[in-house]
């Protein structure tokens, strides 16, 4: 299949690697399973290791020492971890032994081991359950990662590993002004959608709200849906396709306002006109239905092309890869055009970084965790986790001359085709969890039509002076 | 010497079990209520202070309150409506085959329907979740909407529709727990002694008269256990809620109980010590219930 | 009898309604049973599909899948040690205890009879976080024993509420006629009171058997560390968190059948012992 203005696979994988994240900061909190985030509390001591020049073992390694590892198990599996950036340490460090857990309960399992002082050295701490990283770098629990960022690159010794990964890393790991959370994948925010159906049907994108619809009656006519959420266990991907609709109509300020918790920036016209334009659509082209299914059911109707558009990330095609039919090719489709008057033009998608990597400082092993991390900004390490994964890193040009799937081309092209308007994350999710959780309850109330898109704002700005007023939740703000 | 063997022995048989019960049981819970009166976050090596404030607090919020109607609810009907339909199978079981010959007897296959009804009993709580999610599926590919989709009945959202949600939880609660008490009631019915039956069949006292006025007065004991075990079961329900609907209560709070609340407010928001509030209210809760039940209803084989 | 009968309903129908009314329960309980069975077998598409299709085929890639994943085998034999033991010191320390608080008179006898009871009435998760530091400071953590041991105590409250009331009803002229003879308390105890409580303590028996199989939040806890000494539910858990990242359905239900499965075999082995034994029990 052909698109209008095809370039070349080599291009493109050029791109993918070396343009990205020209414009705006990348996202802190992406995949499916991610939470967690960069956020403040008092800044505690943290400890520091010196880096050398040794591109060897830059950290001092002792190899005598074992190391421990926690990987969030959730779409990622953790062989990447178990099979490849554990097998690339051991061959580093001949004879040296690592404990590997893949959970899917994070906070469970370690939340009482870590109150106790007890952080394994390297975490990848993802998930529903995930632990609040701002509590645990106020507790001075969390390594600095600025050693690790001014390290020789394992690949070039003459670089630094910061000046081999996209920017946004670098915006990402402060909390408090201090590197602490390394987030290791990238991936892309918008709808999505089956491009082999649309050709074969011979539709195309609607740019605009108007089309939008009409597509909608189209699809309905062919008894398809043009829209469904999951509204059991994934209401958030809503919530996130609300929020960035409303930096679309309004602009990123929409949600670093609400991020900073201001006055009345629930309450702000692009958020307002965001959640009424699609409790429209829910009404007049959704199913009630899809408010008790959860991600993965959903995800099959879409496989079995029950519904056109949906609200998720890039990690979408690893996620299906096994239930997706020939017939079925994912692509990314920008938010359409809400108003004539929307800040951010048509073709606008939210590109961020994601899965949150720590090293413990009070473990037994910092020194092995910064390396273990290392590693894995390796091209190596980056090339075999995409290549398991089918989902990108950070680092720069790792993905080069890798057969990609079509989802992850696809989003590749709509980045390039973005340029500068890269529609920003909402830090809140991960800030303030309460907010969040509330927000994901109450988009489900709001989309099932039970209270009106005012009362939707009214009740998040009610919630949010809340927290703002509470003393017990520690704030953090953001500029940009 | 008798009174020093008996304390001896005393003594003797409560040490490991007091031991084990104070060490692993209440030390943590008495830290937990120590808790209640923190702001501890569940991360920080300070703990701070703040005497009853979280109790104060307790009473503005909504959730907390919305929890509390959802567990009055639960507390009514589920034990009602299990007990019901548990008292009804076993007096079909055991009673329904008529009197015939020496007297009262089981219908034909009561041993089967027995071990059926247990079934649900021995199936782990997240098991459960997971089957009945399946089972309730708001489209046509839900078990029992399939089933509806036959006769041309629209799809129901058995969980997404406030006004249900809840039923549906505590229909499950029920299909789980019948049959526990099918069992106990039966062995209940089974030690009644034939002979007030037939004597009452004689009188001509139809089967339904039987059952008011010979078997559940017989049973009442029973029955007020299961009361009791029902209604602690009633101000938990954290497993399965979680499992099956999710930790928002959703929808809009319709299935919004205490245990999540908490376990939320600890976990997910670092608020330790007001959940632990929570708990404290939960813990008193529980024991009012009991106190209550067991002293309006005076049993006095369970003392309290 | 037949001339008994008139005026009243007849036996034949109303026997045969209540063979209705009990048949459907079993239906309700047999179905989404099967259901979850064939769902095992089934692809997918097909349990997105028509839920009362069969499966197409027979597919055991699903069962080979959960047995791997949800690491089953292992689990299975896990779990069965820790329940074995755990319910084993349950009844030996709950039914001591029980016994004492049930028949003795002494000071605080019904002080520490309410100690015991009020475990009951507190959520287990809020002393997950202090319990893990009681538990590292006896360094039982990530072991099977450790379990065992806060199973055991958190199972007692139960069993002393429970056994306690039944052992106060207990004729006393057995244990007056073993005193008589000369039998010490403990000798009483075991040889006497023990055999006569059979039926309750069989129930209680059961009912922590139960308890302790689907325990979740404390292993998940105290095992954290050791994953090859994890227990089912850990195991299900597991796979059923995969089952959303991966849409893997049938691995999940296969793992379901898998472990409700022996749990019936075992439950038909004993229905016999369990039903009498819960009758009798809970009839004190």
């Amino acid at each position: 299949m052909t698109y209008p203005g095809e370039i070349t696979r080599r291009q493109l994988l050029r791109r993918i690697g070396m343009a990205a994240f020209v414009a705006g900061p990348g996202a802190g909190l992406l995949s499916a399973c991610a939470t967690g985030g960069a956020g403040g509390g008092s800044a505690a001591p943290t400890t520091s290791i010196a880096a050398s020049a040794d591109a060897k073992n830059p950290f001092g390694v002792d190899a005598r020492k074992p190391l421990e590892v926690v990987i969030f198990s959730g779409g990622y599996k953790d062989s990447y971890a178990k099979d490849l950036h554990e097998e690339l340490y051991k061959k580093a460090f001949p004879g040296v032994s690592i404990k590997h857990t893949g959970t899917q309960q994070i906070g469970t399992q370690l939340r009482p081991r870590i109150v106790g002082g007890d952080v394994p050295d390297v975490l990848n701490n993802s998930g529903p359950d995930a632990l609040d990283l701002a509590a645990l770098a106020a507790e001075g629990h969390l390594a600095d990662l600025a050693p690790l960022f001014d390290a020789p690159s394992i690949d070039d010794p003459a670089k630094k590993v910061r000046d081999t990964v996209t920017p946004a890393v670098i915006v990402n790991a402060k909390i408090n002004d201090r590197d602490l959370v390394l987030n290791y994948t990238v991936s892309h925010r918008a709808l999505w959608y089956n491009a082999k159906l649309f050709a074969s049907k011979g539709w195309t994108l609607p740019k605009t709200w108007a089309e939008f619809t009409a597509l909608g009656d189209t699809a309905k006519a062919e008894g398809i849906l043009l829209f469904a959420y999951p509204g059991q266990k994934g209401p958030y991907y809503q919530l996130w396709n609300v929020l960035y609709t409303a930096a679309k109509i309004g602009g990123n300020q929409v949600l670093i306002d609400i991020d900073n918790l201001v006055d009345n920036a629930w309450n702000a016209d692009g958020m307002r006109q965001a959640v009424a334009a699609w409790v429209d659509i829910q009404a007049k082209y959704g199913d009630k239905a899809y408010f008790g299914l959860d991600h993965t059911q959903t995800q099959v109707k879409q496989l079995q092309n029950e519904l056109l558009f949906y609200p998720v990330g890039s990690w979408i095609e690893n996620e299906m890869e096994k239930d997706k039919p020939a017939d079925f090719e994912y692509a990314i489709a920008p938010i359409p055009d809400v108003t004539a008057a929307d800040k951010m033009p048509y073709g606008a998608i939210q590109v961020g970084v994601g899965e949150n990597f720590v090293v413990g400082a009070k473990g037994k092993n910092p020194q092995g965790g910064l390396e273990y991390l290392r590693i894995m900004l390796s091209k190596e390490g980056a090339r075999g986790f995409t290549m398991k994964t089918r989902n990108l890193t950070v680092v720069n040009g790792a993905a080069n001359g890798l057969d990609l799937p079509a989802g992850l081309m696809s989003a590749a092209k709509a980045q390039d085709a973005a340029g500068q308007n890269i529609i920003t994350d909402a830090r809140f999710e991960g800030w303030y969890k309460e907010l969040f959780d509330y927000g994901t309850e109450q988009i489900n109330v709001v989309m099932a039509g039970r209270i009106t898109p005012e009362q939707f704002c009214t009740n998040m700005q009610r919630k949010a002076d809340d927290i703002k007023q509470d003393e017990a939740v520690a704030k953090q703000t953001r500029s940009q | 010497m008798e009174r020093l063997r008996k304390y001896g022995f005393v003594a003797g048989f409560l040490v490991v079990p007091l031991t084990l019960y104070s060490v692993f049981v209440i030390s943590p819970y008495v830290q937990a209520f120590q808790l209640s009166l923190t702001s501890w976050n569940g991360y920080s090596a300070i703990v701070r202070y703040v005497g009853l404030d979280n109790f104060g607090r307790l009473l503005g919020d909504e959730v907390f309150w919305q929890a509390l109607r959802n567990h009055g609810l639960l507390l009514l009907a589920l034990p009602l409506t299990t007990l019901v339909i548990a008292l009804f199978l076993s007096f079909l079981l055991n009673l329904g085959g008529g009197a015939r010959g020496a007297g009262m007897r089981g219908v034909w296959g009561s041993k089967f329907y027995r071990v059926v009804f247990f079934f649900p009993q021995v199936l782990a709580v997240a098991v459960v979740g997971v089957l009945f999610q399946a089972i309730y599926r708001p489209d046509e590919d839900g078990v029992i909407n399939g089933l509806l989709a036959k006769f041309g009945i629209e799809p129901v959202g058995w969980l997404i529709e406030p006004g249900l949600a809840l039923w549906s939880v505590m229909a499950v609660m029920v299909w789980q727990g019948v049959g526990f008490y099918v069992v106990l009631f039966s062995a209940g019915m089974a030690a009644i002694p034939k002979d007030y039956f037939e004597a009452a069949a004689i009188d001509g006292a139809g089967r339904v008269r039987l059952f008011f006025s010979i078997t559940l007065p017989l049973l009442r004991d029973t029955v007020q256990v299961g009361w009791i075990y029902l209604g602690i079961a009633a101000l938990d329900g954290f497993a399965l809620i979680q499992v099956l609907v999710g930790d928002k209560g959703e929808p809009d709070g319709a299935t919004t109980i205490l245990p999540i609340t908490i376990y939320k407010n600890a976990f997910s928001f670092g608020k330790v010590g007001y959940a632990s509030a929570m708990g404290v209210a939960l813990f008193f809760l529980t024991v009012t219930f009991a106190v209550l039940t067991l002293r309006t209803t005076r049993r006095e084989r369970v003392e309290l | 009898m037949a001339s008994r009968d008139m005026g009243r309903p007849r036996p034949g129908v109303l026997s045969g309604l209540s063979h209705v009314a009990l048949a459907v329960w079993a239906l309700l309980i047999i179905l989404p049973l099967l259901w979850t069975f064939l769902a095992s077998f089934k692809s997918n598409s097909e349990i997105f599909g028509d839920p009362l299709q069969l499966p197409g085929a027979l597919r055991l890639d699903s069962w080979g899948r959960a047995w791997d994943e949800a690491h089953i085998g292992q689990y299975m034999l896990n779990t069965v040690i820790v329940v074995f033991f755990g319910t084993a010191g349950t009844m030996l320390f709950g039914s001591m205890a029980a016994y004492v608080l049930g028949r003795y008179r002494f000071v605080g006898h019904k002080l520490i009879y309410y100690y015991f009871v009020a475990g009951l009435a507190f959520p287990v998760f809020l002393a997950l976080g202090p319990l893990f530091f009681v538990v590292k400071q006896l360094g039982l953590l990530n072991s099977h024993v450790g379990l065992i041991l806060v199973y055991i105590a958190y199972s007692l409250p139960f069993t002393v509420f429970f056994l306690a009331a039944f052992f106060r009803t207990l004729p006393e002229a057995v244990a007056e006629a073993a005193r008589i003879d000369g039998a010490s308390h403990t000798r009483t105890f075991f040889q006497i009171m023990v055999p006569m409580a059979r039926p309750g303590l069989i129930s209680i028996t059961i009912f922590n058997v139960l308890g302790q199989w689907n325990q979740y939040l404390l292993p998940l806890v105290l095992l954290a560390g050791a994953p090859d000494k994890w227990v089912l539910t850990q195991g299900i858990a597991g796979i059923s968190t995969l089952a959303g990242y991966q849409a893997d359905w049938p691995g999940l239900f296969a793992a379901l059948s898998m472990t409700i499965l022996p749990v019936m075999v075992v439950y038909i082995i004993f229905q016999r012992q369990i039903q009498s034994g819960l009758g009798s029990g809970a009839l004190k």
